[in-house]
């Protein structure tokens, strides 16, 4: 990436942040879906742990709580949308006009994407803290919260690139609706959004560690449920630059597919 | 040269297994554009020009042959290409439709690599230039089309670029907006010795824009020629306007290749195919047999010229 790509990247940044900051609206219709899920959620969980004695898998009912406040932080966070609206501009043309410009359209969009979850983040995450501390009190590990906020970064990234990868599919189907479907279903269960991963059968707790989407909920929220744990950190950054290779692989061969059909 | 074609074939392939057939969009086709020329490229829906715009702003591999502008091979080097074009398709955005127009410039000046210094300047001349300053703090989706057109013009002309490749840039615009568009473009390309490749379906976009037309169809060039030549050139018709004294009875001359397309008590129009009698010749027989109070000859209108090279069967 040029000088110029990689200031253009930083502008679409800092626009997407400042526009998403700029709509009172939409922030506070995110933050009350958000306490809504995570109301329901954590009580569901503290239920569970109460149940089995105080604690389920090695989480207490407040790490519980915690852990739901993170994982969906890092998902509502981001733009529901986003493979949708990804697989629509590539059907319809608007990404070839995007090659018009002399940079990467994934990193632009990337850059997009993130800035608009970052800010969306900035009102979420304190409305997180509050709900679980107004819940269950201070967190388990103050050291662990500190890990817990590049690890939420790290997830957004991870999750917004592996987007990407997945909408590319409309280079070739012209359509990314199968491709969304099946990459929020694998999030909300192998990624720990709903679930911890420890509470899966073996098999299927290897199955999801072996994946990335466990670095887009599963990581922050067990860090910030108490476990700082510097390595999840270490495999989130493994699985965003993996990912991102992906992604420019697979939207080169897209852009390249795009030159030679026509959009 | 700022844009050379040589042989230039693009072939599409629709449809599966036994259904596939092939489409050569684009067919062997050469021409050479001047640094500063403003030409117009035409021809009927699916002729193939907005494929060859996309050949030569690089988003789509030709098929075979060769081409290059500013001496760059844009499907090989797109990205250093796009940095010196200009591309404006008259249906797709350049403008981020969320954001202010002011953003858009900012986030296309930080991709082009100007300095926020440069970027400012830019966009205070374009905003003067197009009259454009008061719009560029809005959303663009609250613009009208020809707002949005002056400041979709700013964004095309932000990183100077020194060809513009403009496909149906006036389609939607009313009549002053697409009139204020065209003297920009002249006016641009006259300060600035800026080249224009222009694609429109709208004559008056080729007669006020235009130094040259190449018309093309079925994916080859069938016409290239200056546009103030096409209409004397290429039509062996002209037409003759005669003004008449009131209720004078009409003696329309009765020659060969004279075809009378309106008469009224004050007026009579001919059409002249010149290849079978002269306009001389009909001149005469109209001052000798008729009381004239007025006569004009004229060329076909353009719009008739083009649609009768259209029909020309492909060579």
């Amino acid at each position: 990436m040029t000088a110029a790509e990689r200031r253009a990247v930083r502008v679409a940044f800092a626009i997407a942040a400042r526009r998403t900051l700029a709509d009172p609206g939409g922030l506070v219709v995110s933050g009350v879906f958000y306490l809504i899920v995570v109301s329901a959620l954590s009580a569901v969980w503290r239920v569970a742990a109460d149940a089995n004695g105080g604690a389920l898998v090695g989480y207490s009912a407040a790490a519980l709580t915690w852990y739901i406040a993170t994982s969906e932080s890092v998902t509502i966070s981001l733009n529901i949308r986003m493979i949708g609206d990804l697989g629509e501009d590539i059907g319809s043309g608007v990404v070839a006009v995007e090659l018009l410009r002399p940079a990467s359209v994934l990193w632009i969009r990337v850059a997009s994407e993130l800035g608009r979850a970052a800010a969306r983040l900035v009102v979420i995450g304190p409305a997180g803290v509050g709900v679980a501390a107004l819940t269950v009190g201070r967190p388990p590990s103050w050291p662990a919260v500190a890990l817990a906020v590049p690890a939420m970064a790290l997830a957004l990234t991870a999750n917004v690139i592996a987007q990407h990868a997945f909408a590319a599919s409309a280079f070739w189907l012209r359509n990314a609706t199968t491709a969304w479907f099946l990459y929020q279903k694998l999030v909300f269960v192998l990624g720990g959004m709903l679930i911890p991963l420890e509470v899966f059968p073996g098999w299927l707790e290897a199955v999801a560690r072996a994946l990335p989407f466990q670095a887009m909920a599963y990581a922050p929220a067990r860090i910030a449920a108490g476990h700082a744990e510097p390595l999840l950190l270490v495999g989130q950054m493994a699985w965003i630059a993996g990912l991102a290779l992906a992604a420019r692989a697979v939207f080169r061969m897209g852009e390249r597919r795009l030159q030679v059909v026509g959009g | 040269m700022a844009i050379e074609v040589r042989a230039l074939t693009k072939t599409f392939t629709t449809g599966r297994r036994r259904t596939r057939r092939t489409v050569e969009a684009v067919r062997g086709i050469s021409f050479s554009v001047e640094p500063g020329e403003r030409l117009a490229y035409i021809g009927p829906n699916g002729a193939g020009k907005s494929t060859s715009i996309k050949i030569l702003t690089g988003i789509l591999h030709p098929t075979s042959g060769d081409a290059t502008v500013l001496g760059i091979v844009p499907w090989e080097q797109r990205k250093r290409l796009a940095a010196r074009i200009g591309t404006l398709f008259g249906q797709r955005s350049l403008l981020w439709a969320e954001l202010s127009s002011r953003q858009s410039y900012r986030m296309l000046a930080a991709i082009y690599g100007l300095s926020r210094d440069e970027e400012r300047a830019r966009v205070g001349e374009l905003g003067e230039l197009l009259d454009a300053a008061d719009l560029m703090d809005q959303p663009v989706r609250t613009l009208s089309l020809g707002q949005r057109m002056r400041c979709e013009l700013a964004a095309f002309l932000l990183h100077r670029p020194e060809v513009l490749f403009l496909d149906e840039p006036t389609i939607g615009l009313d009549l002053l907006a697409k009139q204020r568009f065209r003297e920009l473009l002249v006016r641009i390309n006259e300060e600035q010795g800026t080249t224009v490749f222009l694609t429109s379906h709208d004559v008056a976009d080729i007669e006020h824009v235009a130094e040259r037309a190449i018309v093309i169809n079925h994916g080859t060039v069938i016409h290239d020629a200056p546009v103030a030549a096409m209409r004397r050139t290429l039509l062996a018709t002209k037409l003759i306007e005669v003004g008449l004294d009131d209720h004078a009875p009409i003696e329309v001359p009765a020659l060969p290749g004279v075809t009378v397309v309106e008469r009224t008590d004050l007026a009579l129009r001919l059409v002249v195919d010149t290849t079978t009698t002269s306009v001389r010749t009909v001149l005469d027989a109209l001052l000798t047999g008729t009381t004239t109070t007025d006569i004009s000859v004229v060329d076909p209108p353009l719009e008739q010229v083009i649609a009768e090279i259209y029909e020309r069967p492909a060579s």
